[in-house]
């Protein structure tokens, strides 16, 4: 149905479409993806760009998916992407569609394994790459403030690269909403600090485009009075500007001031038939497609187009492929106050009754809709209940905990109902999409249906721990220990999980007795080996604290036997990882702890479980890896594991992982695309992950010698971090008071002392509470406050000694990296007090050795650079090719040392910075200095470096 | 062509707000530059009724920052991410009014208008700022940071302690706002009937802040519908806008 609004020209806007396209097509690389998001009051014309933009980019040859979301609390979940499916499936020769409505079939499956979520975003993005076929991918969606989280999950995943597909996003805000408490302000907050987002706000018109458009509206230029009138009244909304004009133009101007009362005047001059259709179409779930309109409005098909045709002609409705919608949210306003309440029930009564005759895919949310809002709650609930399942599937937990707690209403009153059973679903759905505190209110109910209490007790502990509530938690697993109705096995549950928890409190000793207690419980069990493997692994790191590593490893290596005997594959892979976990973190046994979780990660693929468990392995070995200097083969482990396409946490654990590797090599462009693809996913929560990614960010600004960068990343984490994670604070300092050095140093950043005060300051906080911390956590922050104290040297005087002290603690803990890095600053200052320049060139060379070996690219070019300085043979062989003399004829006079000197002099140091850069004392500066004026005839130092600049040409 | 809302420093404010600072240092470094460029408001220096409340609001988040250093607070995370999701309504609304938007929340609008009027005095100004930023803004900002960070807005929660933790910034440092002010300010509202009345519900507050975290409770449990939400908000900025305009009348005079 063509209705006139296309007719009407896009006015002012032609440079913002520009910079959308660029945005989203023209300047992204291929394989890239890109984002722009508009946002704007409702009326701006954020519908109208969508379009706009979205018909040139396919026309440029892009897929272009255009969808909706909805604004009715019982959309289902991803319903914007299976609507943009659906329609392009409508325009595609039957040939084309079918690869989309296998891409359908998808939604309607039942879910596979424990990493669900995780399949379905995969699925989903590998269906729509076989329907782009190679095309780029352009995703169009209005109304994103209405955005369920599941579609959210799967923008963020795609727009991280994670699906493998060149991929654009062009979303529409309404900005109304955002100043509201809307969870994509944060997002939105996170996204813009990305390259690859643009948030591009959009303005009214300002005067001289409103104007042109009432012009273009209305045929002629307006007269001056009734311009003014205009703009007073529309405030360059285009909306308004071209409803108003349109009155203007057909002679209606005048008897409306405001758009409330333009479309009640239109309302009121519709005729009867186009009455009945409008109010249909605001009692239905847009857009109402004709095939429901017709049988809802019961009228004969030529009548029923006529009052279509006039429902359109007044511009109340708007038309499109897919059914109808009303033009704005004021017509349902308006409409709301005519019907009566029970003509509604009857329109929802046969929407439901056309619904039901008719049925389709996820109709079910709407289906309970309507029949809840007919006032037949026997019907409305098993339409609820089936949409509730139906979230289910798509891990749209807050669609599906809306869906249950309507059933759970629908079914107060009515007999034969199952309400336990709703009670139990809703309160678990509640659970899953973080409502703790309204799935404790349930279970409460729950609880006085007459439930057993013993199952209730571990269901409220489980939730209380999710909601962070541990003491409570704590209190409720106690409960179902005393609980007389619990069976063994629920003790053994019950027994495990307080363990875990405790472990996490760090109460070593607790845990380590609930531990015991959970494994003499299961052992009486048939069947316990999820129990034995949690509280094993409970057990395990409490020992390893406890200073019993070897205690520790035993129980853990016997529970991964117990799994392996009981077959279940998730018990497998779970005592794989805490073993891996155990040995690479705490016990710092690293070689060890690769072998078990490669070859674990192995097992796990055998079984099945190759997305979830095996990514989650690879990552522990991949650091691991990389901490004992194996970066080659890192890098082989960490592309194996992003072939299993992991999406979520593991996703961003394996993306940090070969972000650390590329830092260390220095490649600058891979670090920052994975820390952007870490940045997209952690705009959608994750902030666990935040402090690692700072940590990364703030080391390779370092080697781009942004400073100042490195510094902002560094407070942004030491105002975001709890004071108990010490070895992440350890971290942060350290990059913080090397930041500072290295400002120093280079000088092209200034010191800021206000940073390097409260830098010691949590450094001596760090270190106090470090005494008291179980011993494996002691040693991994002492290695870091070693590198802390020997930094802070560099900033008031270089100590060559506190250097040697951190090489040490890193040789110690078989870390090259770091042990590298002290050697090339032991050495530093040692040339810098012209001390021991021999044992200066010995480490010079270990370190170059260690970072050769490792391929650290920027931490070997530091090495040559300094060793150049100090005259410093770094390998036996002087390598093959002699470098050619730099500059012209005019220096070739000079010595190599003079021209050494001559080029720090151009820069335009002093003597003394001379002479520290070189480690020869400022006499012979002046010496070498007073040869070159001479050779170069010249007698100032302004002269000198005119001459060494032009012969560098 | 009218003058531009920020009138000779519009230009510098409006590229400042086109940053948008995600972390407690960043807002403390706009919040300093904005004052910077208030002050030069004229019609006089230091005369900008708007720098008297931007003023208070960066001590406090100054304060909010070293505590983030100083290993204050139990739950930095939660902390730091509401202190940003706060300042950034507050720079929302300041970017709204400079696009002279009629979206511009009431709560603040009234403190803006005055921008020009006649002079305020500074306490009322740097209350009615207080009054939009805390009454208006903070429950919102708690629910976005509950929901961002997977959690609620429960009693007694490390979170909540923190929360309350920021009221003794507030008591330490607006000394006058302490007790006298808001006692009179409590007096005021006694005196009025109707809606604001209804608001507090009769609930004996030591402070706003208290009203915040329950109306962001409220918010919370309607987060998913957008049309009581949208509501609420309405109802939130109308009501801070009635108080923010009673304090900056001559009424207003009363607390100084």
């Amino acid at each position: 149905m063509a209705s006139d609004v296309d007719r009407t020209p896009l006015v002012g806007r032609a440079d913002l479409v520009a910079t959308m396209r660029a945005a989203l097509f023209d300047s992204v690389a291929p394989g890239n993806t890109a984002a722009v998001f508009l946002t704007g009051e409702s009326g701006v014309g954020k519908t109208r760009l969508l379009r706009e933009v979205g018909e040139q980019l396919g026309d440029r040859g892009a897929l272009v998916l255009t969808g909706s979301c909805l604004d009715i609390g019982d959309a289902s979940p991803l319903h914007p992407l299976r609507q943009a499916l659906r329609r392009l499936d409508a325009d595609l020769a039957p040939a084309a569609a079918a690869s989309i409505r296998s891409l359908l079939a998808v939604f309607a499956e039942d879910p596979t394994g424990p990493d669900g979520a995780g399949a379905l975003l995969e699925r989903v993005s590998r269906g729509l790459s076989v329907i782009a076929g190679g095309r780029p991918v352009v995703l169009v969606l209005d109304d994103l403030q209405w955005v369920d989280r599941t579609t959210r999950q799967l923008l963020l995943y795609l727009l991280a690269g994670l699906g493998d597909l060149q991929l654009s996003v062009l979303a529409a805000v309404r900005s109304e909403s955002l100043q509201g408490a809307h969870p994509l302000r944060r997002v939105l907050t996170e996204l813009r600090r990305l390259r690859s987002v643009r948030v591009l706000d959009l303005a009214p018109l300002d005067r001289a485009d409103a104007e042109r458009l009432a012009a273009a509206v209305v045929g002629r230029p307006l007269d001056a009075e009734a311009a003014e009138r205009l703009w007073q009244r529309s405030g360059g909304n285009p909306f308004v500007v071209e409803e108003l004009s349109r009155d203007l133009r057909d002679g209606r101007y005048g008897l409306s001031d405001t758009l409330r009362e333009v479309f009640l005047a239109r309302v009121d001059a519709l005729p009867r038939a186009a009455h009945r259709v409008v109010h249909a179409v605001a009692a239905g779930v847009e857009p109402v497609e004709h095939w429901l309109l017709a049988r809802v409005v019961e009228l004969p098909e030529q009548d029923l187009l006529d009052a279509v045709r006039a429902a359109v002609a007044h511009r109340l409705l708007a038309g499109s492929h897919d059914g109808y919608r009303l033009r704005h949210r004021l017509v349902a306003e308006v409409l709301e106050d005519e019907l009566l309440p029970a003509e509604r029930a009857v329109l929802h009564r046969r929407y439901a009754e056309a619904l039901t005759s008719a049925p389709g895919e996820l109709h079910q949310a709407r289906l309970a809709h309507h029949w809840r809002l007919a006032g037949e709650p026997q019907r409305a609930l098993p339409a609820a209940v089936a949409a509730a399942e139906e979230a289910e599937r798509l891990y749209g937990y807050a669609e599906a905990h809306r869906h249950w707690s309507v059933a759970v209403e629908l079914a107060e009153g009515l007999p034969g109902t199952d309400r336990a059973a709703l009670l139990g679903h809703a309160a678990e759905a509640a659970h899953h999409c973080g409502e703790y505190a309204r799935a404790l209110t349930l279970l409460e109910e729950l609880a006085d249906t007459g439930q057993p209490v013993c199952e209730l007790y571990i269901r409220r502990a489980r939730y209380l721990a999710a909601a962070g509530r541990s003491a409570l938690a704590e209190a409720e697993y106690q409960r179902a220990l005393d609980a007389a109705d619990c069976t063994p096995g629920q003790r053994a549950t019950a027994a495990a999980r307080l363990a875990e928890l405790l472990l996490h409190l760090g109460r070593y000793a607790d845990a380590g007795r609930r531990a015991r207690e959970a494994l003499a419980l299961a052992e009486q069990v048939e069947g316990a080996t999820t129990e034995v493997v949690l509280a094993s692994a409970a057990l395990g790191f409490s020992e390893a604290f406890l200073e019993d590593p070897d205690a520790g490893l035993a129980v853990l290596r016997r529970a991964l036997e117990t799994a392996e005997r009981a077959g279940r594959p998730e018990d497998v892979a779970l005592a794989y990882l805490h073993l891996a976990e155990l040995l690479t973190g705490p016990l710092n046994i690293l070689e060890e702890g690769v072998v078990v979780a490669r070859r674990g990660a192995e097992r796990v693929a055998e079984l099945g479980l190759g997305r979830s468990y095996a990514t989650r392995l690879l990552a522990i070995a991949t650091n691991g890896l990389f901490r004992v200097g194996q970066w080659a083969e890192a890098e082989k482990v960490v592309a194996a594991a992003l072939r299993h396409r992991p999406s979520g946490t593991d996703a961003v654990e394996l993306l940090l992982a070969r972000c650390r590797l590329s830092v260390g090599y220095g490649d600058i462009e891979a670090a920052d695309r994975d820390l952007d693809a870490v940045a997209t996913m952690l705009a959608g929560g994750g902030a666990r992950h935040v402090i690692p990614l700072l940590t990364l960010r703030a080391g390779l600004a370092m080697w781009q010698g942004r400073h100042d960068v490195a510094r902002h990343a560094v407070q942004r984490g030491l105002t975001e971090t709890r004071s108990d994670d010490l070895v992440i604070l350890a971290v942060l300092v350290w990059h913080g008071l090397r930041a500072e050095a290295e400002a120093k140093a280079s000088r092209s950043v200034a010191v800021d002392d206000n940073a390097v005060r409260r830098l010691r300051e949590i450094t001596e906080r760090v270190a106090g509470r470090s005494e008291r911390a179980a011993r494996p956590v002691r040693d991994v922050v002492d290695g870091y406050l070693a590198l802390c104290a020997a930094e802070v040297s560099r900033l008031d005087g270089a100590d060559p000694e506190l250097w040697a002290r951190a090489a040490a603690e890193w040789d110690h803990r078989n870390h090259p990296y770091p042990a590298a890095y002290s050697r090339l600053r032991q050495a530093e200052a040692l040339l810098a007090g012209r001390r021991r320049t021999a044992t200066a060139g010995k480490l010079l060379r270990q370190a170059y050795q260690m970072t050769q070996a490792l391929g650290a690219v920027p931490l070997t070019d530091e090495i040559r650079t300094l060793a150049g300085r100090a005259r410093v043979t770094l390998e036996d062989r002087s390598p093959a090719a002699t470098p050619a003399v730099e500059g012209g004829e005019e220096l070739a006079a000079l010595t190599a040392r003079e021209r050494e000197v001559l080029a720090a002099v151009a820069e335009g140091l002093t003597n003394r910075e001379i002479g520290q850069r070189l480690f020869i004392s400022e006499r012979t500066i002046g010496v070498h200095v007073s040869h070159i004026f001479d050779k170069l005839q010249v007698r100032t130092r302004v002269q000198a470096s005119a001459i060494f600049l032009r012969s560098r040409g | 062509m009218s003058e531009p809302p920020w009138g000779p420093v519009h230009r510098d404010i409006v590229d400042l707000l086109a940053d948008h600072p995600a972390d407690v240092p960043a807002v403390v470094d706009h919040l300093t530059k904005l004052q910077d460029m208030l002050v030069r408001l004229p019609p006089l220096l230091d005369s900008c009724p708007l720098a008297d409340f931007n003023k208070l609001y960066l001590v406090i988040t100054s304060t909010v920052l070293d505590g983030l250093y100083a290993d204050r607070f139990v739950d930095p995370v939660f902390l730091s991410r509401l202190d940003v999701e706060f300042a950034a309504r507050y720079f929302d609304a300041l970017r709204l009014w400079s696009d002279q938007s009629p979206s511009t929340p009431k709560a603040w609008a009234c403190l803006f208008e005055r921008m020009r009027g006649p002079d305020a005095r500074p306490l009322p100004s740097a209350a009615a700022g207080v009054n939009a930023h805390i009454n208006f803004d903070l429950p919102f900002a708690l629910v976005t940071t509950f929901d961002h960070l997977e959690s609620e807005p429960v009693d007694g929660s490390d979170q909540h302690r923190d929360y309350l933790e920021i009221n003794k910034i507030f008591a330490e440092k607006i000394p006058s706002l302490r007790r006298g002010y808001l006692e009179r300010w409590q007096l005021l509202i006694d005196m009025l009937n109707g809606d604001i009345d209804d608001w507090y519900q009769g609930e004996l507050i030591g402070y706003t802040r208290d009203v915040a975290w329950r109306n962001a409770q409220r918010i919370w449990r309607c987060r998913h519908d957008p049309h009581r939400h949208e509501r609420e908000r309405r109802r939130l900025d109308e009501t801070s806008a009635a108080l923010g305009r009673l304090l900056l009348s001559p009424l207003g005079a009363f607390l100084q």
